[in-house]
């Protein structure tokens, strides 16, 4: 009855949204692939992560544990002597270099942006500039700075290195002082407040998004340093999650003679674990933060 | 907008507006001191732990400072490391290995990249969670997701050659444990793990190409293979350039290798990054000079490549 009155013109119609809709489904299908690709190796890590001992031996390797179990978060945490540490240093060297980093460059952006002062733009271009050096042989000349400094196999010393890098924060710091208009501040002053109370009540609440963005920057890279940590740290007791990792792995014997887990968990499951433990902190500030990570990244990166 | 995927401030105008600000700086006013109270934290941390290894990276390139040996911090040697390279088998061995890492590398990471990027580019939705996605594997500690590729690789119980068996293969090689594959490996766990970011870098320059030019051309009847290669690929060309430069860097595969294979088997991922490591923190008396000095020197390649990278498809000169 209804398709009775339906003119040709309005078939065409249909059937051309039909091959629309089929083109659209069709587009997102090489991305669903690719998101694969990128998926399925995370997946076997998070799910080897909840296998137990004998799912894991099983014929047949499976993507979703079919007996989730907690063992090996038990196993790791509890019987690891080390990983908490690590854990716990690489929280104190994160934390601390966010927080130096996100105030020596915003008192610096602030200063390169509004504060009028004789070699001004001639320091701000100057460090710029190091951006573009090359950093040839820096480990070498780090690693002996830092044991002449006495600061090798120190938390310190990994928060003061990682918070020396400044010229990249404090050109995104600047260019969101920049961005504030210069009448608020200005009538801030006439009213009698003094340059730091502008700078910290005025000027950074409105560039809080570049600050933002430098703290995420700072935090991700400094979590995930692997390079500087390995050359510097050989003691397990300063030691960051992130070189940890590789050291912690667990020996198969464990896996038979340890109380109350033997025969429970593998190595490889254990593993998983700790690589889960190292990534969740980072993954999970992407996933709270991610906005500002693209409006930041591209931004960001293309400014340099 | 104009269209502009290039990086702001280039090397060479900032080096030109340094060198004009030397000359102005004279005549400038000391203005407000407190501006020098602002910078003075940063700038000391600055100059002392990156700006001083930067300088003494270099100078150590021409001692031969071995950790060691007492004292030996400013033995002056001239271009002694230099020739000591060129006889150096296992450095022109890392550099081979090196060469052939980058080649199989740069190119899948800027094609994956580029092809993701057109595809995540032309969905009419959901554009937000593939560009969080593909970003994923980046923002991941490199340590986490290579050693994770260890276990995916593992012969016995990893994932790929569980499913290779799975799929019938009797014998699924030993990924990382053969020499054959033991480069290709890395290779492909490093690509997995870099291409989101020039993922985003081509889809900025995506987003950056002006519609009209797309709407013009197909009025002139071009197709979309056409729309293509004369529109898109030459008004990436400054993408291109920047993801060259910035990737690089991917040559030293020092990182990668450290946690993947420690170089083996039989030698075959000693990577140039891989051996100046080697040879600074691990062997005999701890070579810092000789490794500054080979760490110099491919810094100069990398320079070079940047520069003429720029010159080419920026047509700037760098």
């Amino acid at each position: 009855m209804m398709a009775d009155t339906l003119t040709s013109v309005q078939l065409a119609g249909r059937a051309h949204a039909r091959r629309h809709w089929i083109q659209i489904a069709l587009s997102y299908i090489p991305l669903i692939v690719v998101s694969l690709l990128i998926l399925v190796p995370l997946i076997w890590m998070v799910s080897t992560s909840f296998k137990g001992r004998q799912e894991f031996y099983s014929a047949t390797a499976s993507l979703i544990p079919l007996h989730p179990t907690l063992i090996n978060y038990r196993y790791v945490l509890t019987q690891l002597g080390y990983l908490p540490i690590y854990l716990r240093n690489s929280f104190i060297v994160t934390v601390s270099t966010v927080v130096l980093v996100s105030l020596l460059s915003a008192l610096a952006g602030y200063a390169f942006a509004r504060l009028r002062f004789r070699g001004r733009d001639l320091i701000f271009l100057a460090l710029v500039l190091s951006i573009f050096i090359p950093n040839v042989g820096g480990l070498m000349s780090l690693y002996e700075l830092m044991s002449f400094l006495g600061l090798r196999n120190s938390l310190i010393g990994l928060i003061l290195y990682f918070s020396s890098a400044l010229p990249v924060p404090i050109f995104i710091m600047r260019q969101g002082f920049l961005s504030v208009p210069r009448e608020l501040e200005e009538s801030a002053l006439v009213d009698g407040a003094g340059w730091l109370r502008v700078f910290w009540s005025v000027a950074l609440p409105i560039a809080f998004n570049a600050l933002v963005l430098v703290m995420i920057l700072t935090f991700v890279g400094v979590w995930g340093d692997f390079l500087v940590t390995f050359i510097l740290v050989d003691q397990d007791l300063n030691m960051t999650i992130s070189v940890g990792a590789q050291k912690v792995l667990v020996m198969p014997y464990a896996t038979t003679i340890t109380p109350g887990f033997a025969g429970l968990f593998t190595t490889e499951a254990a593993n998983a674990a700790v690589l889960l433990l190292a990534s969740a902190p980072v993954v999970l500030v992407y996933l709270v933060l991610q906005r500002w990570f693209m409006r930041g990244l591209t931004e960001g990166a293309l400014k340099f | 907008m104009e269209h502009r995927a290039s990086p702001g401030p280039s090397a060479s105008s900032t080096l030109r507006a340094f060198l004009a600000e030397m000359r102005g700086v004279r005549r400038e006013s000391w203005g407000n001191p407190l501006g020098y109270l602002f910078i003075a934290p940063a700038l000391i941390l600055y100059l002392v732990f990156n700006f001083w290894v930067l300088i003494r990276g270099f100078l150590m390139a021409f001692t031969n400072y071995r950790f060691l040996v007492p004292n030996s911090n400013w033995s002056w040697n001239g271009l002694r490391n230099y020739e000591l390279m060129l006889r150096d088998r296992f450095f022109a061995a890392s550099l081979i290995i090196s060469a052939k890492y980058i080649v199989m590398v740069l190119p899948s990471i800027i094609i994956l990249a580029l092809v993701v990027a057109l595809m995540i580019h032309q969905v009419p939705r959901g554009a937000g969670f593939f560009r969080w996605l593909v970003y994923l594997p980046v923002i991941l500690p490199i340590s986490v997701s290579m050693l994770m590729w260890q276990q995916l690789y593992n012969s016995k119980y990893g994932y790929i050659d569980s499913l290779l068996r799975d799929l019938g293969v009797a014998n699924p090689p030993d990924w990382l444990g053969d020499a054959h594959y033991a480069l290709a490996s890395i290779a492909l766990a490093s690509v997995w793990r870099s291409f989101g970011f020039p993922t985003l870098l081509f889809l900025v320059g995506l987003y950056n190409i002006s519609k009209d030019l797309y709407e013009a051309a197909s009025i002139d009847g071009a197709s979309g293979i056409q729309q293509l290669w004369h529109i898109t690929l030459p008004l990436l060309r400054p993408t291109f350039a920047l993801v060259l430069v910035l990737q690089i860097g991917l040559l030293y595969g020092t990182q990668e290798v450290l946690l993947l294979t420690n170089g083996g088997p039989a030698d075959a991922t000693k990577t140039v990054g891989f051996y100046i490591y080697s040879v600074a923190f691990s062997e005999g008396d701890l070579r810092l000079g000789y490794a500054a000095a080979m760490s110099l020197v491919v810094g100069l390649f990398m320079s070079i490549f940047t520069a003429l990278t720029l010159r080419v498809l920026r047509g700037e000169p760098a």
